[in-house]
């Protein structure tokens, strides 16, 4: 995606105060990856999965975080009985930072992701997650910090799903 | 080694160390035998582990103890990795491997109960202090290191398949009192709010 | 579940031609295990993760085996990424055996399972799995046959949940 636009979603996550990220790299975000490194705010975390990205973000919210869990669409499946256990079920607040892969704005759609773009909203939906597809960079820091105040209220997961201008 | 008598020489021990249980007789056992707000009952195999990492990166000056079983640690071994280049110093975790999934009532054995060494697994993902204990004495020199030194530790106690947990009457602390509890004692202690937003 | 329940289901993935069984053990149809170990006809396989047995059940269906997932209802949570990429997508064939845990029927609910249950059927249908709900053994063999023959036809997997009878303590 475009360095302006990695900058804006980097500056809206800090000014939602999100402040500790777990992540497992994937292809359309990636370019977030080096702007979060360098900035203090966050709290980086790398894992192996996603399914331990969402229970690692848990945790640390349960001690006073402001979490987000960054991961390529296909993590969502990967992480949905984490997602159901420690989100949904305990009631955990977390942002779920989803790049939309193969969903119809994704750029880079091919028969390789189709279908875990065409299936990721009834498996929100499934879960119980709100959700919010995010196209380009207008109003972005607004959106995202809606997505948190829509967490915190909760005290669930919800997911912010990126494609479009995030896939180019 | 039997697990109750592990809990039941640690938990008058326990002070402000935070507690992360997951499934299994070791959630019904460590709930009896502590009643202490700083416990956190997932409730749930596979998570418990990973949830423990995160509570220790948040709050790098308290400690996180973790209870885990043999069939929850194998449902996500991916966590030993991530634990090992993470490195927690504040993170003790003790498996409590009996070598089945005691849960079916048929004592289904675990991969433990074949040729997979946890400790040597752990190991071999970069944990540096992982070890196999099976005498009760061992289990206490490590649990009383874990509670007194630093460095993340990962001890494997190899328990019988001991069933006294069933003549426990289980808790109806439903989940969500449980993560309350927590969450306020832990505002509480820590002096900062852990959830956002008023109403 | 009781004895005589967990034969006729044996009996009956036998007879509807299943020979492969990847499974992690859970609480409400463990019965069942010691007969099919005991029966040379299933190649039985044991895992620690249910996404592990949907890969491991698919990789032997693609070379010819009739094959079976059984798992309890949390795994299929577990192994939805895996049901989805090698079940769905590649459109491979297996029946999934899954106990129904938290379900309005299973005899054992409580509040570590009644949310499993009540997402598991909006779970099934967000990935465009076909189930079928079985709460008694009556016509076990039929059911279980049916079941086998819509894999087929799909290719994709297709889940029997059992609750209810199946639900029982032995």
């Amino acid at each position: 995606m475009d360095e302006n636009l990695a900058q804006g979603l980097v500056h809206g996550l800090r000014a939602a105060g999100v402040d500790f990220i777990t992540y497992l790299p994937e292809t359309r975000l990636s370019q977030i990856l080096p702007l979060l490194q360098n900035d203090s705010s966050f709290q980086l975390v790398p894992v192996g999965s996603e399914a331990e990205g969402v229970s690692i973000a848990a945790g640390a919210a349960l001690g006073g975080k402001v979490v987000a869990s960054y991961m390529e669409g296909t993590g969502v499946y990967v992480s949905c009985y984490n997602i159901l256990t420690v989100g949904v079920r305990y009631g955990v607040p977390m942002l779920l930072l989803v790049s939309y892969v193969g969903s119809f704005e994704d750029h880079r759609n091919s028969f390789l992701y189709v279908q875990r773009g065409i299936k990721l909203i009834p498996q929100l939906e499934a879960l119980d997650v709100q959700y919010q597809v995010i196209r380009n960079g207008e109003r972005l820091e607004g959106k995202v910090k809606g997505a948190v105040r829509m967490m915190n209220a909760l005290k669930q997961p919800v997911a912010l799903l990126f494609t479009e201008d995030f896939t180019l | 080694m039997i697990r109750y008598e592990c809990f039941e020489w640690l938990a008058p021990l326990m002070t402000d160390q935070l507690v992360v249980t997951s499934l299994s007789g070791q959630r019904v056992e460590w709930g009896h035998l502590s009643k202490r707000e700083a416990d956190l009952n997932l409730g749930s195999m596979g998570n418990a582990l990973a949830v423990g990492i995160g509570l220790a990166l948040a709050l790098p000056q308290r400690k996180v103890f973790v209870f885990e079983s043999d069939g929850s640690v194998l449902l996500s071994l991916f966590n030993l990795p991530t634990l090992a280049n993470l490195n927690p110093p504040n993170m003790a975790v003790f498996v409590f491997d009996n070598q089945a999934y005691s849960g079916t009532r048929i004592s289904y054995p675990s991969a433990t109960a074949g040729k997979t060494d946890l400790a040597a697994v752990a190991k071999g993902s970069g944990i540096e202090h992982s070890v196999t204990v099976s005498a009760l004495a061992d289990f206490k020199k490590e649990a009383t290191a874990a509670l007194h030194d630093g460095g993340l530790r990962f001890v494997v106690c190899k328990i019988e398949e001991s069933v006294g947990h069933r003549n426990i009457t289980r808790s109806d602390v439903d989940l969500l009192e449980t993560k309350y509890r927590f969450v306020r004692y832990l505002e509480r202690t820590e002096g900062k709010p852990i959830f956002q937003g008023r109403g | 579940m009781k004895a005589e329940l967990a034969n006729r289901m044996v009996v009956a993935l036998k007879n509807s031609g299943i020979d492969f069984i990847s499974h992690v053990p859970e609480t409400r149809l463990s019965e069942m295990l010691p007969l099919l170990k005991a029966d040379d006809t299933f190649m039985l396989v044991p895992v620690a993760s249910e996404a592990e047995a949907v890969g491991i059940a698919a990789g032997a269906a693609l070379a010819g085996k009739r094959a079976a997932v059984y798992m309890e209802g949390t795994g299929v949570f577990v192994s939805a990424y895996n049901l989805l990429t090698v079940g769905i997508r590649y459109g491979v064939p297996m029946l999934l055996l899954v106990s129904y845990i938290g379900s309005v029927e299973d005899q054992r609910n409580t509040f570590l399972y009644s949310q499993y249950g009540c997402r598991m059927i909006p779970q099934l249908e967000a990935l465009g799995i076909e189930y079928r709900i079985i709460e008694d053994g009556g016509n076990i063999g039929a059911k279980v046959s049916n079941a086998v023959r819509a894999m087929h036809a799909l290719k994709q997997p297709v889940a029997l949940l059992f609750t209810g009878e199946f639900t029982e303590a032995q």
